[in-house]
């Protein structure tokens, strides 16, 4: 059983299944003997900065087998061109999807759920451009695919979810780090807002449980962080450049928890400061101390 | 090939011109549409008469208009034979009727001169009315607000029963062929208009009416074609009959433009069928090719005078007087006192001062068919009755983006001015304001700030302050209280439209502060 069948059957029969808590870590250490939990890649080119970082953990061939339909979830929620560091680097998206292609991808599919208007945050974000012309099939969300799934967490029981992600092989995450009011950052898990239906906004009530929620549901195979730039201020959709600062970062990661830790550390903060890390650590979905982890720095 | 048949050509290729112009008039995404959208309106003499009239001001390109008021007054009416998009579709909806000659045609074609007179007269007073009577206004309008969404809506359920219903086979090509709809004649989300339901109630009563007579609404309503006929009086082209011509009345059955029987028809048709009355004639060559005799043909004459519609001198005194006594009744409304005005009234950014606004808003919705969150939206009467139809931003239903400007680009007469991108972040629409009473962090300790989140300037004009409060139960608890810095909020009402308190939100945009008036301001 595939992870989409698993899925689908778990949508169908209402009973989301999750692993008990604490199993996923010894999991990832069985994967690989001295593979790293986070790569670290710093670099002046977005797309090879993002492939060495891939190929610290072992490649694009760990994450995705031969045939698999693959999801890419970048964040492109604003109507902001990528300067402006609100939405994911397009080039690191496209290397993604290229990436994804080598590994023997069937189909690399690229969408988020944006808060702006979609055609315009496609557009400006210039993921659209980039992504299709690494062959991904990039499209709009389309309202009919939202279908009330039994996420079956501590705080959302069942929400509306865009079923292409559920119904995908594997899940690529990348978001971009900025800061955010509510959430104080939005890193990787926050990301999942972007393919919730209804009125998410709702979550904001309770935002930290919610996202751990969601990232313990949607399980992806690899979490790429984008800090090609962060956003410092004016988060999460910026609007000036003395915002924005420039680190020529990617950052690699299997585990949800540690690459949102590693991020925090990005703004100078400490991982335990944002609530979904901390929850996310506490709950068992990952692990969020830094210095446990074996993080593989690279200056390309 | 036959003039007739060159007619048609010219009238199909407009029209479909004016259908494409209409679909590319939506978003993909860049801020620019990269396509003359608004060219037939430019084309209108009838706007930019009035405008110019009602504004006392030149406003943009007029070659357009020039051109066919020169073709007019040298061909006649060819503008509403050959080319008028709202003329062809009452001509193809005329087909529907059957060809016969009315018994008792209305005769009514003074009636859009009178209304052409009403309607000059105001725009000399100050006040534009012609768009709501304007033909390609009318259509433009009326296709906006009414018939696509009713398309999309038609064709969106037909494919989302099919997809919902799962039937092999059936469903995968259902979908493709709904892609490829998508792509090209489908809007990108369903577009939702307030009043959608009566303009287009409207709209079809006017289409109904060539099933009493073919073309009612261009013999006997158009302001437009009453203009085009004056301008036409002494045009070169004329229709001449020969002595051959029995009188037979073959020529009648599909006139267009009702000009050959202008003078009341029934028993006289027979005496009238060599009178021709080139203000009325649509120049659609229809009473060339039946004529068994061959009598009839068209070409450059001074000979034969053509006949004179009579309006009548008391109608047209009638008529002037109610466009001077319109102009007062139009504007004794408490809504121009400073402060009394609607508060919901947000107008477009770009938009300008109320009553320069209203002088030149000819209410075609080309800027609601445009905005891509579908926040524009025909006013009622928050205008006054002078401002039926013009534009409104209702942030409940869509916010004003950002870093768009195409409401300003589509605009034909200049009511909202096209604005670069440093301008538009410069436009105050409004100002929004926090109702504490519904407020999550206010009323009921609970976090939330999604405005925050969405405030899209730059700093936010919403910020927010950290409060440490007690629950029921005397925890303390940190939270987030939000606060609108006035000088920074543009009125966008992203907050207003993603405020999770659904309904009556806890937060709301007025027109308060817009940019474009000087007296309806708070800051000091």
């Amino acid at each position: 059983m595939n992870r989409r069948d698993f899925l689908k059957n778990a949508v169908r029969s209402g009973a989301a299944l999750t692993l008990p808590l604490g199993i996923e870590p010894f999991l990832s250490i069985a994967g690989g003997a001295d593979r790293p939990d986070l790569a670290v890649v710093r670099g002046a080119s977005p797309a090879r900065v993002t492939s060495a970082a891939v190929n610290e953990l072992g490649g694009m061939r760990r994450f995705v087998s031969r045939g698999d339909i693959v999801v890419v979830k970048p964040n492109i929620g604003w109507d902001r061109t990528p300067e402006y560091a609100a939405n994911t680097n397009p080039e690191v998206v496209a290397e993604i999807v290229r990436l994804c292609y080598g590994a023997g991808a069937k189909q690399v599919k690229v969408f988020d759920h944006p808060v702006s208007d979609a055609r315009r945050t496609y557009k400006q974000s210039g993921i659209a451009v980039a992504a299709a012309a690494a062959g991904a099939q990039v499209s709009f969300i389309d309202e009919r695919k939202f279908k009330d799934m039994a996420i079956k967490g501590q705080l959302l029981k069942t929400w509306p979810i865009y079923t292409e992600i559920i119904e995908a092989d594997k899940v690529i995450n990348i978001p971009i780090a900025k800061v955010h009011g509510i959430a104080t950052l939005t890193l990787g898990m926050k990301n999942w807002m972007g393919i919730m239906g209804g009125s998410r906004g709702r979550i904001h009530q309770r935002i930290d449980e919610s996202l751990v929620d969601l990232a313990r549901f949607l399980k992806p195979s690899l979490v790429i962080l984008d800090a090609v730039r962060i956003l410092v201020d004016n988060g999460p959709q910026g609007g000036s450049l003395s915002d924005v600062r420039r680190l020529d970062t990617v950052i690699a990661g299997t585990d949800q928890v540690a690459v949102d830790a590693f991020g925090t550390t990005l703004f100078g903060m400490k991982p335990d400061t944002l609530g979904c890390v901390r929850i996310g650590h506490s709950t068992g979905l990952g692990n969020m101390n830094i210095s446990r982890l074996r993080i593989k720095r690279l200056t390309i | 090939m036959k003039l007739k048949n060159l007619r048609q050509f010219s009238q199909a290729l407009f029209f479909l011109l004016f259908l494409w112009l209409f679909l590319q008039t939506e978003s993909k995404g860049a801020n620019e549409l990269g396509y003359p959208v608004k060219i037939f309106l430019d084309a209108d003499p009838l706007i930019w008469l009035t405008t110019i009239l009602a504004s006392r001001s030149f406003y943009g390109v007029f070659a357009l208009a020039l051109t066919v008021i020169v073709a007019t007054a040298l061909l006649g009416r060819v503008f509403c034979g050959w080319i008028c998009p709202l003329g062809t579709l009452h001509h193809l909806v005329g087909k529907l009727k059957k060809r016969t000659v009315p018994k008792k045609a209305a005769g009514l074609h003074r009636i859009k001169y009178l209304l052409l007179i009403f309607i000059i007269v105001l725009a000399i007073l100050g006040v534009q009315l012609a768009g709501i009577f304007d033909p390609l206004s009318f259509l433009i309008r009326s296709l906006s607000l009414a018939v696509y969404p009713m398309f999309s809506y038609a064709l969106r359920s037909l494919f989302d029963g099919v997809y919902s219903s799962n039937i092999p086979y059936i469903t995968g090509s259902s979908e493709f062929v709904y892609g490829l709809l998508k792509k090209t004649v489908l809007p990108f989300s369903q577009p939702l208009f307030l009043q959608g339901i009566f303009v287009g109630l409207i709209f079809f009563l006017f289409l109904a009416l060539n099933l009493r007579e073919k073309r009612f609404w261009c013999k006997y309503l158009c302001p437009l074609g009453a203009l085009l006929g004056s301008l036409s009086r002494y045009a070169f082209i004329k229709r001449s009959v020969s002595e051959d011509c029995d009188g037979c009345g073959a020529c009648l059955r599909n006139c267009q433009g009702g000009a050959c029987f202008a003078g009341g028809p029934g028993g006289a048709i027979l005496d009238k069928v060599k009178e021709w009355e080139n203000t009325e004639c649509l120049m659609c060559l229809n009473c060339d090719d039946p004529c068994p005799k061959n009598a009839v043909s068209f070409g450059f004459s001074r000979k034969q005078e053509p006949a004179v519609l009579d309006l009548g001198k008391r109608r047209v005194l009638g008529s002037l007087l109610a466009g001077i006594a319109a102009a007062p009744l139009l504007r004794i409304t408490p809504l121009a006192k400073v402060g009394a005005a609607e508060p919901t009234l947000i107008r477009p950014p770009g938009a300008l001062a109320e009553g320069m606004f209203l002088k030149r808003c000819v209410k075609c919705g080309e800027c609601m068919k445009v905005c891509v969150t579908g926040g524009l939206q025909p006013t009622f009467l928050e205008a006054g009755l002078e401002g039926i139809w013009s534009p409104v931003l209702v942030p409940r239903i869509g916010y004003c983006e950002y870093r768009c400007t195409l409401c300003g680009q589509v605009c034909p007469t200049g009511a909202i001015r096209k604005l670069n991108l440093e301008e538009k972040a410069a436009t105050k629409i409004g100002l929004a304001m926090i109702d504490k009473g519904r407020c999550l962090p206010f009323a009921h300790n609970m976090s939330c700030i999604v405005c925050e989140e969405v405030c899209p300037t730059s700093p936010k004009a919403i910020w927010f302050e950290e409060v440490r409060l007690m629950d029921r139960h005397g925890k303390k608890t940190l939270l987030k209280q939000p606060h609108v810095d006035l000088s920074l909020c543009v009125g966008c009402g992203i907050c207003e439209t993603k405020c999770p308190v659904l309904g009556r939100p806890a937060i709301t945009v007025s027109n308060l502060g817009e940019s474009r008036s000087k007296d309806n301001q708070l800051l000091l």
